[in-house]
């Protein structure tokens, strides 16, 4: 008779994480590729959408907001505070942007550089400050009530689209929108994409590259961006007492109070700065590729506060694995994009009575990854012995 | 039970912990139905873990257990109670907020999931009078004493009729009259045919009670004593072999204190975990350069005084001040920042993080003011403490979680010690360590109080401890304090009986 | 439209909306007082109607639709349950990836049927049916409490959701407990979710995933203390609060977002309220709701 026994690990499996996050990705195309072949789209065809999504131009916009979403995450995460809010803290960061740039500020013509300077350093403070805050209301709620952090940051996240949804249709309706329920263009003086324009070579390899390379620069402040939070996240978990406080507080917050520290402020702070940093990317965002806000707000930003749960989960945590974990998912949204775009695939949708519902699949990808995942996740601290009687 | 004579054989037993520990090495012990077996060893040497096996808590690497010659394959305890071997721990493993009636019926085989409470109920009402105890089903578990909770334990191995009863520890800490009732009582399962392990490390009592004596050392069986041969000095051979001379209650030498308080509390009130006050009126002055031992048996408001005084807990009447700076209520943070160490009750649980290293959990308690840590200060700290307590361990930067048990409190002792600069507060200081580190510990407090001049305040469940340690000696006893004693001339006896009046 | 019918119209409304909310919150706390964390909550209601909508349009009956709902909700509760007890691993992770899987599948369950058909209203309950199924909803959450406070499977729900290592030393099959406390829970889920559909919207979209409506009734069984009883009126007062919201809006010309938030607000509301009050304490949470069961073998 032979019996599974599940065991503590006395030392973490070797190639553990990477053969977790393979493992889990596998999973999830797997899945993915059985489904859209059970309608009838050639697994072939699928896969190969997914390898040269890899290398596409699509992904470096969605990889760096992920990566920067993923660090505000993981900052929460390490705490052991689930914050799923980052959809709300992003719209609320985008909140102050949009006031400033196209009510106060608003121009039609040229601002002198000192201008264009100051208004977009103010929105990207004030965004910070207003994702910081409302990452902060469901610290203080959990600190204070105690109420589970997933369904309050769920639940703000609701709030926050009501809320921006009521401000799109009131006080930020643009005026020159000819009746569009949007909000009016970021002035050019204002925009943070860098402008420039590769020639066509007719080689496509080479225009893939040139593509790629020009996605690179046009999203220029970005990366910048990108650096800095990489380098605060490290310098906050490795170098301050409050960043190890964080990690304690994940591991056992009892010890936090029996040191002597107030376990409320270090939960409502741990939030605010992973608001923070979402709220930074969101002004980044509108500044410097989605330029307005339209009603309803809910699609408006492919869900990347979901997807970034995804990419701090799948990086386990490690500062260094979160550019890597946001580059496959970036890769895998984009696959799916791609996908439902190609002919051969909207025809299969079609006559299996699909048609309009191609993003569908993408949950049950995502789903299957985290969940292959979090099942996988157990086997870099545990194992399984088989034991014979 | 009955007339058929039960034989338990455990054979070859062997077990290996993660991390390496070698808990059992090819123990082999046998019990006989209508005996009292007493096993004996010091901490780590594996009793405990040789009934957890036996109680299927744990599996054993290699080795069998044998019921009158049949093999018995047990994978959890229900596979145990099956056979009718159960434990009884010294923390109850009851459910609080479920009735008596129904923690008991969750063990019963023969009620049906959708079965009512009653049979419980009545073979409560039955039992509770034989052992002697009044319990009501319907109470809610949370609202039982201790002792009161031990008792169901007892009663619910004797409902789903126990052949085996094994006590870990289970009795060690009740008053003593409740514990003579249980001897009583375990006579007569004896008589009745069937077999009791106790796990005690009160040797005297054990002595006093057992049939046979089972003594383990670092995994192995150590030897075996029947009650005609057994004494104390061939008891302690066994377990500490060379090292025994190295154990000793002596009193360390006392130390001169100074007059100024540290620690001061004048009528403390505190609340309990259940609504009624654990701590009435107490007031007590721990000088600088001072020892003060309280001495109690469990439950009698010693861990929610400690708490209350380093600022865990509510204190609803009453001052305290510490180096004369009144901290009534004003957290634990503001307390922790004049320097005073505290070692909490379940240190393990309460004060060490698991996923974290050694350097970041001491890291964590030390530094202080600043935003940005000095981790080459904490490092050469860190080294110092694993050092001085021989804690075993690769490097300053491993996981605490792959440490056992008993260095991980060596970490937590060692760290609190250091980080005491004007007092410490310490709630069963060498509980798990193992009696020579014990020993050792016990040497650097009162080292750091004639030296340092540090003041310390500590509760222990163990009386010795209590006489070894303490300068001054206090009793504390269903919340309210008696003392102080002066260890040298008071005697024994008397403190003894103001624990358990 | 006259006075009487509009009144009539809010119950009916009001009347759906609680059965629907009900069941989901009856089922869902069911399964956490086992002690499983259920976040899986929202991506399962929708799921479930989606297979609703499926099953009612492929038998012709809405009563399939709400059965192979309950299936396909019992199903995924059987598996996290599973999952989360004989593996160590985050509770947390796995509901939110069921959820998102929930989500997937709902879609995939409903949106070809719902293409096809087009209208939903030939497929669902009818007015009646109504006054019927309040009572089956009541019935069933006097028999859930029932078995939950009085009988020994219901003490070892409570025990497993307590404390499982206590529970498992107490005897206790933690497995097998966890197992039918989310068959029976998740099929009520999947029950109530199908009114979703079939009673009260009689309607069905891929956007009904947006609508957090599975949050709700998380919310509710967490300020109701997850107690078969006190969830009559919460889910009344929560069911009332959707409904009533749309017509507040169209009577004071509110946007559409505004009476959106209103239940949201709510939600966040009673929550706070909950935790202040002393009915916080009293309804607490299960003591392991959420922990991770692992059997430490660690000496000491």
């Amino acid at each position: 008779m032979i019996r599974l026994v599940v065991l503590r690990r006395t030392r973490p499996l070797k190639y553990g994480r990477f053969t977790t996050i393979a493992l889990s990705l596998i999973a999830g195309i797997v899945l993915y590729t059985l489904i859209l072949a059970a309608i009838g789209v050639s697994p072939v065809l699928t896969l190969s959408i997914i390898s040269t999504s890899f290398i596409s131009s699509g992904v470096v916009k969605d990889f760096i907001v992920l990566t920067v979403l993923g660090y505000a995450l993981l900052v929460a995460f390490k705490g052991s505070l689930w914050n799923i809010g980052a959809e709300g803290q992003f719209y609320m960061g985008a909140v102050p942007v949009i006031y400033l740039t196209t009510i106060a500020f608003f121009t039609m013509g040229n601002v002198s550089i000192v201008q264009s300077i100051l208004v977009i350093i103010g929105s990207i403070i004030l965004a910070i400050i207003f994702g910081g805050l409302w990452g902060a209301i469901a610290g203080a709620i959990k600190a204070y009530a105690g109420v589970d952090e997933v369904p309050v940051t769920l639940i703000l996240n609701y709030i926050a689209y009501y809320l921006v949804n009521i401000l799109i249709l009131g006080p930020f309706q643009g005026k020159y929108v000819y009746g569009y329920k949007r909000t009016d263009l970021i002035p050019e003086a204002y925009q943070l994409g860098i402008k420039i324009q590769f020639a066509s070579t007719g080689n496509p390899i080479i225009d893939g590259v040139l593509s790629y390379v020009r996605e690179l620069i046009i999203h220029g402040w970005w990366l910048v961006g990108l650096a800095l939070v990489v380098f605060l996240v490290w310098w906050f978990f490795n170098k301050t007492s409050l960043g190890l406080k964080v990690k304690v507080l994940g591991s056992n917050p009892d010890y936090l109070v029996t040191a002597g520290w107030d376990v409320k402020k270090v939960i409502i702070a741990t939030f605010a700065i992973s608001g923070a940093i979402v709220g930074f990317m969101s002004a980044l965002y509108l500044l410097g590729y989605l330029l307005r806000l339209e009603y309803p707000i809910e699609g408006q930003t492919a869900g990347y506060g979901y997807l970034a749960i995804l990419v701090a989960w799948l990086s386990l945590l490690d500062i260094a694995l979160v550019p890597v974990s946001a580059y496959i998912i970036s890769s895998l949204t984009n696959a799916g994009i791609a996908q439902s775009s190609a002919p051969e695939v909207k025809q299969a949708l079609t006559q299996a009575g699909f048609a309009g519902a191609e993003l569908s699949f993408r949950w049950v990808m995502i789903g299957s990854i985290l969940l292959t995942y979090s099942v996988l996740r157990f086997l870099s601290d545990y194992e399984v012995r088989v034991i014979r009687k | 039970m009955g007339s058929q004579q039960l034989e338990l054989l455990l054979k070859d037993i062997t077990k290996t912990f993660p991390g390496g520990v070698i808990a059992l090495q090819d123990v082999s012990m046998k019990l006989r139905g209508g005996e009292f077996v007493a096993l004996l060893g010091e901490n780590g040497a594996g009793k405990s873990t040789l009934m957890k096996i036996l109680y299927g808590i744990y599996t054993p690497d290699k080795g069998s257990i044998l019921l009158n010659n049949e093999e018995l394959i047990i994978r959890k305890p229900s596979d145990a109670i099956r056979k009718g071997i159960i434990m009884v721990s010294q923390s109850p493993q009851l459910i609080d907020r479920l009735t008596v009636a129904e923690n008991l019926t969750l063990g019963l085989e023969n009620v049906k999931p959708l079965g009512g409470f009653s049979t419980a109920s009545i073979m409560l009402k039955e039992y509770s009078v034989k052992v002697g105890v009044k319990i009501k089903p319907e109470d809610k578990v949370w609202s039982l004493t201790y002792t009161q909770k031990q008792l169901v334990e007892i009663v619910r191995a004797l409902i789903l009729g126990a052949k085996v009863l094994i006590l870990d520890e289970a009795l060690t800490y009740l008053p003593i009259e409740e514990r003579k009732k249980f001897y009583v009582f375990l006579q007569e399962f004896k008589r009745k045919g069937g077999a009791v392990v106790v796990i005690t490390h009160k040797i005297p009592e054990a002595l006093e009670v057992a049939d046979r004596i089972v003594v383990l050392r670092k995994g192995r069986l150590s030897g075996e004593l029947t009650r005609e041969e057994a004494t104390l000095e061939r008891v302690r051979e066994l377990m500490f072999a060379e090292a025994a001379k190295e154990i000793t209650y002596e009193r360390l030498p006392g130390s001169v204190k100074s007059e100024k308080p540290v620690i001061k509390a004048e009528d403390v009130w505190v609340q309990g975990d259940f609504g009624v006050p654990a701590v009435k009126g107490v007031s007590i002055e721990v000088k600088e350069g001072e020892v003060a031992g309280i001495a109690g048996v469990v439950g009698n408001g010693q861990r929610e005084l400690l708490e209350a005084l380093i600022g865990l807990r509510r204190i609803d009447k009453g001052r305290v001040s510490i180096d004369g700076v009144d901290v009534t209520n004003k957290g634990i943070g503001k307390i922790r920042n004049m320097g005073i160490g505290f070692i909490p009750d379940l240190p393990l649980r309460y004060g060490v993080s698991q996923d974290n290293n050694i350097i970041e959990n001491i890291a964590v308690l030390f530094h202080r003011e600043k935003l940005v840590i000095d981790w080459d200060r904490i490092q050469g700290l860190t080294r110092d403490i694993i050092k001085t307590f021989k804690i075993l361990t690769p490097s300053e930067f491993y996981p605490v979680k792959i440490l056992s048990g008993g260095n991980l409190m060596k970490v937590v002792v060692g760290r609190e010690l250091n980080y005491s600069r004007k007092a410490l507060i310490a709630y069963n200081p060498t509980r798990a360590l193992d009696e020579i580190t014990a020993v050792q510990v016990r040497r650097i407090i009162k080292d750091k109080a004639m030296n340092e001049r540090v003041a310390v305040l500590f509760a222990s469940e163990d009386l010795d401890e209590v006489y070894q340690l303490s300068d001054t000696i206090y009793v504390m006893n269903s919340g309210k304090i008696h003392g102080p004693f002066d260890p040298e001339t008071t005697p024994r006896e008397e403190i003894e009986r103001l624990m358990v009046m | 439209m006259n006075g009487l019918e509009s009144i009539l119209g809010v119950i009916e409304g009001v009347g759906a909306a609680f059965i629907t909310f009900y069941l989901v919150a009856l089922g869902h706390s069911i399964f956490e007082k086992a002690g499983l964390l259920d976040l899986a909550i929202d991506g399962i209601f929708f799921m479930s109607t989606g297979a609703a909508v499926l099953g009612a349009v492929m038998f012709g009956n809405p009563i399939a639709g709400s059965l192979i709902a309950a299936l396909v909700a019992s199903l995924f509760g059987l598996l996290m349950a599973y999952l989360l007890t004989t593996l160590p691993i985050s509770h947390g992770a796995v509901g939110l990836s069921l959820q998102f899987l929930g989500y997937g599948v709902g879609i995939v369950l409903g949106y070809p049927v719902r293409q096809q058909v087009g209208a939903l209203y030939a497929f669902c309950y009818s007015q009646e049916a109504l006054l019927e199924i309040s009572g089956v909803a009541l019935l069933l959450g006097l028999f859930i409490h029932y078995l939950i406070e009085k009988t020994k499977l219901g003490a070892a729900i409570r025990a497993s959701g307590e404390n499982p290592h206590a529970a498992s030393a107490l005897g206790v099959n933690v497995l097998v407990t966890r197992l039918i406390a989310a068959a029976i829970g998740f099929a009520i889920v999947g029950l109530g979710a199908s009114f979703f559909p079939l009673l009260w919207q009689r309607y069905w979209d891929i956007k009904v995933y947006t609508l957090g409506y599975g949050w709700l009734a998380f919310t509710i069984a967490l300020a109701a203390g997850r107690h078969p009883i006190f969830l009559l009126p919460m889910a009344l007062l929560f069911g009332g609060l959707v409904e009533y919201s749309v017509t507040i809006q169209s009577m004071l010309k509110l946007p559409a977002d505004v009476a959106k938030l209103i239940p949201f607000v709510g939600a966040l509301g009673a929550m706070l309220a909950y935790s202040f009050t002393k009915l916080g304490r009293i309804f607490a949470s299960p003591q392991s709701l959420g922990k991770v069961y692992y059997k430490e073998e660690k000496t000491v």
